[in-house]
């Protein structure tokens, strides 16, 4: 009877970073990659907003008051996304769901990555049904970077962005 | 001219629709839910003449359980397209304890339902009663009274004594020796009792509750894209996480329960003065400001 949680209670430890929030995270039934995320958190941080290079999407959830923000770093060149990162608060399947987004669009072109979707997010994670809103709000955080570098850029351009942002607007 | 309002609201309970139906005609309804039948009167004629178009949530029904003076009430009958006829009822018809029904019987003793409190427990036999779709939150704890509307403010109504008093008459282990059937209501009921409690007692879930009521559902899916609020919700939460001696924990608490209370009573006036999208947008600040303190106090 004396496992890991009784371990735990005399005071032994595992021998790893946070051990009880990892069992106490999988006994609550979340899966494996999802604690990984929460565990080993990739891509947290900031970069400088007023960066022209910099996208930065903003998103709330307001069934749970989650807040999510995601920034790309763009290649004005190419239009390759060369870096991304997250700051999200919220439930251990929001933070995860952002931190796959941010690792899903490093290297993609900008336009690529508007395609991704909320399903596919969830489906890597194994996310609930009760979850899947975590997964749809990355998928709008990414949408928002976009949206937010090229209006940057266009207005430094002149160019008309009009059809791209219809596109964004429209999913 | 004095716009009478009839106080009417949504109801699940099918029975009740019927015998209203068949008693004054053609209901006007714009709305059906899945689960139940909604209705709503869609407007107020004001003396005969001018069409008054009311939003849904101005009108909450009476029920069998409990009396409502009702006063002048007008029904339009007709498709969505148009009003094709309208009756004025006459006001005798929702004299002081029926709505065009008899009250309902206690299932032991025969006794009648009181008509100033919801009929939860029989006041002469004290049998647990089943349980009534029809009874809102408010009604179980009085907020619900002759002429006086449900509002957000509830301060100082005492609901944990009403909580206690209902639970000395329909708590489960009073039924102990009670029958199968009465056990179940008394179960029903308690569970019934606590739900309205833990609601009504914390302002969030007493104003969402209050929209529900009134018909309209806050939206739990669409992203929220603001970038003002957003981006000081997620200041709020840095300064939370960033925060590590409780004095400092404690002093963003305060701010920011401040905040709720000024977006509790924005959502107050929004609701009373019908401005349902205003009434909307408080929530959401709410519900942020809300998770704010929750994740504070798990750290102190």
């Amino acid at each position: 009877m004396l496992g890991a949680a009784g371990r735990r209670i005399l005071g032994l430890g595992l021998g790893k970073r946070a051990p009880g929030a990892v069992t106490a995270a999988a006994s609550r039934g979340y899966h494996e990659r999802v604690v990984d995320h929460y565990e080993n958190p990739r891509n947290v941080g900031s970069f400088d907003k007023s960066d022209p290079s910099v996208g930065t999407g903003l998103v709330g959830a307001p069934a749970c008051g989650d807040v999510m923000k995601l920034q790309i770093k763009v290649d004005d060149d190419t239009g390759k996304i060369v870096d991304a990162c997250f700051k999200t608060f919220g439930c251990g399947s929001a933070i995860a769901s952002s931190s796959v987004a941010t690792e899903w669009v490093k290297g993609k072109h900008m336009e690529d990555v508007l395609s991704i979707k909320n399903t596919e997010i969830a489906k890597h994670l194994s996310l609930p049904p009760v979850k899947l809103h975590c997964s749809m709000l990355a998928e709008d955080a990414i949408k928002a970077a976009v949206k937010d570098y090229k209006a940057k850029n266009s207005k430094a351009t002149g160019k008309a962005e009009t059809v791209q942002t219809d596109k964004v607007e429209n999913t | 001219m004095n716009p009478y309002l009839v106080i009417m609201r949504t109801t699940k309970n099918y029975s009740l629709f019927l015998m209203l139906r068949s008693s004054v005609g053609e209901l006007f309804y714009k709305k059906t839910a899945k689960l139940g039948l909604r209705f709503f009167a869609t407007g107020l004629i004001l003396g005969n003449s001018h069409f008054h178009s009311l939003s849904p949530s101005d009108f909450f029904l009476c029920n069998r359980a409990y009396s409502v003076l009702v006063r002048d009430f007008v029904l339009c009958g007709g498709s969505q397209h148009g009003l094709q006829e309208s009756k004025a009822l006459d006001r005798s018809f929702y004299s002081s304890s029926t709505c065009s029904g008899e009250l309902p019987k206690c299932w032991n003793c025969g006794g009648t339902a009181p008509t100033s409190i919801p009929f939860l427990a029989c006041e002469s036999c004290g049998s647990v009663q089943p349980r009534n779709l029809s009874i809102d939150f408010f009604q179980i704890f009085g907020l619900f009274l002759l002429c006086r509307e449900r509002s957000h403010d509830i301060k100082d109504d005492n609901l944990e004594g009403k909580y206690k008093d209902w639970q000395k008459k329909l708590h489960p282990d009073l039924v102990h020796s009670k029958s199968e059937k009465e056990k179940m209501f008394a179960a029903e009921q308690s569970a019934l009792v606590i739900d309205a409690y833990q609601t009504l007692r914390k302002p969030l879930l007493r104003a969402i509750y209050l929209l529900k009521l009134g018909g309209k559902h806050v939206d739990e899916e669409k992203t929220i894209t603001d970038p003002e609020m957003l981006a000081e919700m997620l200041e709020m939460r840095e300064a939370v996480d960033e925060a590590h001696d409780s004095l400092t924990l404690k002093k963003i608490k305060a701010e920011v329960e401040e905040k709720f209370e000024t977006y509790s009573r924005s959502f107050s006036q929004a609701f009373t003065s019908g401005d349902f999208d205003d009434a909307i947008a408080s929530i959401e600040r709410m519900r942020y400001y809300d998770r704010a303190i929750e994740e504070i106090r798990k750290k102190l």
